[in-house]
This record gives structure tokens, C-alpha cells and sequence, in this order.
């Protein structure tokens, strides 16, 4: 059941990202709808309210759980392509091993700014 | 046939001994009223060209032998009228996605074999019973209903060669296959389901299908086999995540103790 697993997993990372995504855009670029519910959102976007929120472990656990589902979303769905083109077992081992090490690699590094903001 | 009514076949021609790529031939045929596309090829094999190279069995859509691919769409040349087209071209090629032998003969035993990997037959536990039947297996008419489409199926190979993801994918177990499996694993009277999951869970299985719905448009038939794999998948995540009653097989049922009598046989009407 491996792979009805994996796409399981797609189905409910893709759900999470619109979720993950949705407060982002919300609080970053979409001031109409805080300005709905009565925030200021320049005060949002300034750099003392950003720093504030950065030490806040909430915040940068938002961020790297959206970073984890993005990564997994977007590498599985790459991976699937590849292996719809590449018609030998050895072939898409090789892919696999690469998109996990890459995915691995990158998770690593980019949760590392968040994780560092926390103490900033 | 009409032989002042004449209609120009452009039919593909390949013979892998003599040709390094495939070409078109034109034949004029004479053409009338509920003429098939069959009844084309078998005029020009019998009065133009009798090297031509075409599958045809049952001409009644029974077989599956017959399919190619007639002004781009596949279809079965035995159930495709000429009419049909109100063009004074046909052009006949071989299916796609599968490899040519000759003309318009392609290799079906890959097909075959795919078909056959996920064990199209009822599986049983009880092997005894399986090998030396004391009675039949019970299966209610509407248990019969969830399948009775998909046991259509003719083997002909047409979905295969309307599927995208066959064209892309080499290894892509394809629509027929995998309705197959679904039509089997629905099947009350079937536990074989342990044993076909991971023919269909794999890399180049069920999860590849893009929902084209390609196979189930271009099926001469009328099989559904995009809403197989759909059924398909459903039961893999409902047994995934354990949730959805799983059936248990049927039981078998007894003969029945009375039968009707037989009706006698009719006399002769011809002396
Ligand atoms: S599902 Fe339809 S098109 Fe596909 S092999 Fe069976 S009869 Fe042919
Ligand atoms: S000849 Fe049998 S299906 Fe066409």
C-alpha cells in the first residue's frame, strides 16, 4: 500500500498548503481582509512586528510545517512525472534518491532562518 | 457494393523485413449502404492486394480482434459503418501505444500478459471447494449490477491506444487491466484482493491514472473503465485507512432441490 499512501499524503499536504498558504497571503499581502476584520496591516508588515513574531515558536512552526508540505507536495509530484517518462526500475531508484536527498537538503536549510529568527 | 460509388482508403503499411518506416497505400473501394470498414479491408485484400495484413475473427464486435484506427479514433473495423464518416477518405492506421507487427496487425501479447498479472479470476480461501465444486458460489442480482458492466470487456486493446498515460507510459498498467482488477475485487463471491493490491499499488499502477477518461470515451463496448480505476482507488485508500466494511465472500448455495422440466425438443421443419 505504499504508493496509496503516498498519494494520500499528497491529497492531505495539498489541503494543508491551501490552509498554511491561505494564512500567509492573508496576513502578508491581502490587506483588504485584514483591514475587514479591523487590523492594521502596515503595522503587520513593518519590521518590529515581524521580528515580534519571529520570536513567537507558533510562528515559526507555521512556517516550516508550510515549508514540510510544500516540499513534499511539489517533490512527489515531480517524481511522479519523471517516472511516467523514465521506463527502467534502476532509473527511478536514481530519481528517488535524488528528489528525497534534495528534499532532506533543502528542509534543513530553510528551516534553519525561522528556527534562528526564534532567538533574533 | 455500389461500384460506381468508390472510396479512397489511405491504410498504413509496415513490414518490418522490408520497410525502415512506416507509409501510406491508397486503395479505391466500392462503397454502399452498412458497409463497415472491415468489409472495406476484406474487398481490398480480396481484389487489390492480398498482402495486406489486418485481425478480424467474429465481424460482430464479439472478439476484439479488429481494432485499429479509422481517420484518427480508435474503434473496432467490424462495428464502424464507412458511412458514418460522410468523407470520401478513410484513413486506417494500426493502434497506437502498442507495437506493430505488419500493416495493421499490433502485438497483443504484452497486453495480454498485463491482464493476466492481476489475476483475472475469482480467487478463494477455500481451495477445496474451489477445486472440486460441490455447489455454486450465491451472487444476488445486485451484486452482480456492481460489475456486470465491466465483465463486457472484449479484450480488444482500444482503451489502451486512446489512453494518454499508456502513450507516455510504457509500463502503465493501463485502463483494461486495471478495471479488470476492480472487476474482480467487487465480485462478492471473490477474496483475492491481498493478492492483486500489489500488482495495481506499484510506480506504474492505479495512482498514474491522469483521469483522462480517454478509455472509457473511445470503448466500443460501452465499459467505464476511467470510473473502474476511480472505484479502484477508492477501495485502496477505504483499506489503507481501514474504514468502509470489507464484504465477506459469499457462501456457496445449494442446487435446487426441484428444477423445472425441460422444454421438448422442437421437431424437424425441414424433411
Ligand atoms: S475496456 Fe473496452 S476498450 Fe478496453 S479492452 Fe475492454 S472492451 Fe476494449
Ligand atoms: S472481428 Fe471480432 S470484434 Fe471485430
Amino acid at each position: 500500500m505504499r504508493n496509496t499512501y503516498l498519494w494520500l499524503l499528497q491529497l492531505i499536504t495539498g489541503i494543508l498548503i491551501a490552509v498554511l498558504l491561505g494564512v500567509h497571503m492573508v496576513l502578508m499581502h491581502l490587506d483588504a481582509i485584514l483591514g475587514f476584520f479591523g487590523v492594521d496591516a502596515t503595522k503587520i508588515t513593518s519590521w518590529e512586528s515581524m521580528i515580534e513574531r519571529s520570536n513567537q515558536g507558533i510562528w515559526a512552526g507555521l512556517y516550516i510545517a508550510l515549508l514540510a508540505v510544500v516540499l513534499y507536495h511539489a517533490l512527489n509530484g515531480l517524481r511522479n512525472v519523471i517516472l511516467e517518462l523514465t521506463p527502467s526500475v534502476r532509473t527511478e531508484r536514481v530519481v528517488t534518491r535524488v528528489i528525497v536527498a534534495f528534499g532532506i537538503v533543502t528542509f534543513v536549510f530553510c528551516s534553519y532562518v525561522p528556527i534562528a529568527l526564534l532567538s533574533a | 457494393m455500389d461500384k460506381n460509388n468508390l472510396i479512397t482508403f489511405k491504410v498504413q503499411r509496415y513490414d518490418p523485413e522490408h520497410d525502415r518506416i512506416p507509409h501510406f497505400q491508397e486503395f479505391m473501394v466500392p462503397s454502399g449502404k452498412c458497409l463497415t470498414v472491415l468489409e472495406g479491408l476484406l474487398y481490398i485484400k480480396e481484389n487489390l492486394d492480398s498482402s495486406l495484413a489486418f485481425r478480424a475473427s467474429c465481424r460482430m464486435a464479439i472478439c476484439g480482434s479488429c481494432g485499429i484506427l479509422i481517420n484518427n479514433y480508435p474503434n473496432l473495423a467490424c462495428h464502424t459503418q464507412i458511412e458514418e464518416f460522410h468523407s470520401d477518405t478513410l484513413t486506417v492506421k494500426p493502434l497506437p501505444n502498442l507495437p506493430i507487427i505488419k500493416d495493421l496487425v499490433v502485438d497483443l501479447i504484452p497486453f495480454f500478459n498485463t491482464h493476466k498479472s492481476i489475476k483475472p479470476y475469482i480467487l478463494r480461501q477455500d481451495a477445496e471447494e474451489m477445486e472440486k465444486p460441490t455447489a455454486e458460489y450465491a451472487q444476488p442480482p445486485r451484486a452482480l449490477e456492481t460489475l456486470l458492466q465491466f465483465t463486457h470487456c472484449i479484450k480488444c486493446g482500444i482503451c489502451i491506444s486512446a489512453c494518454p498515460t499508456s502513450a507516455s507510459d510504457r509500463l502503465f498498467l493501463g485502463p483494461q487491466a486495471l478495471s479488470q482488477c476492480y472487476r474482480y475485487c467487487t465480485d462478492n463471491r471473490d477474496e483475492g484482493e491481498k493478492e492483486r493490491f500489489p500488482m495495481v499499488d506499484t510506480d506504474h499502477g492505479v495512482w498514474h491514472c491522469h483521469l483522462a477518461g480517454a478509455c472509457s470515451e473511445a470503448c466500443p463496448k460501452g465499459v467505464d473503465p476511467a470510473l473502474a480505476i476511480q472505484l479502484l482507488k477508492r477501495r485502496l485508500v477505504s483499506r489503507a485507512v481501514a474504514l468502509g466494511k470489507k464484504q465477506q465472500p459469499s457462501s456457496t448455495v445449494p442446487s435446487p432441490a426441484e428444477t423445472k422440466p425441460k422444454l421438448p425438443f422442437p421437431g424437424f421443419t425441414v424433411k
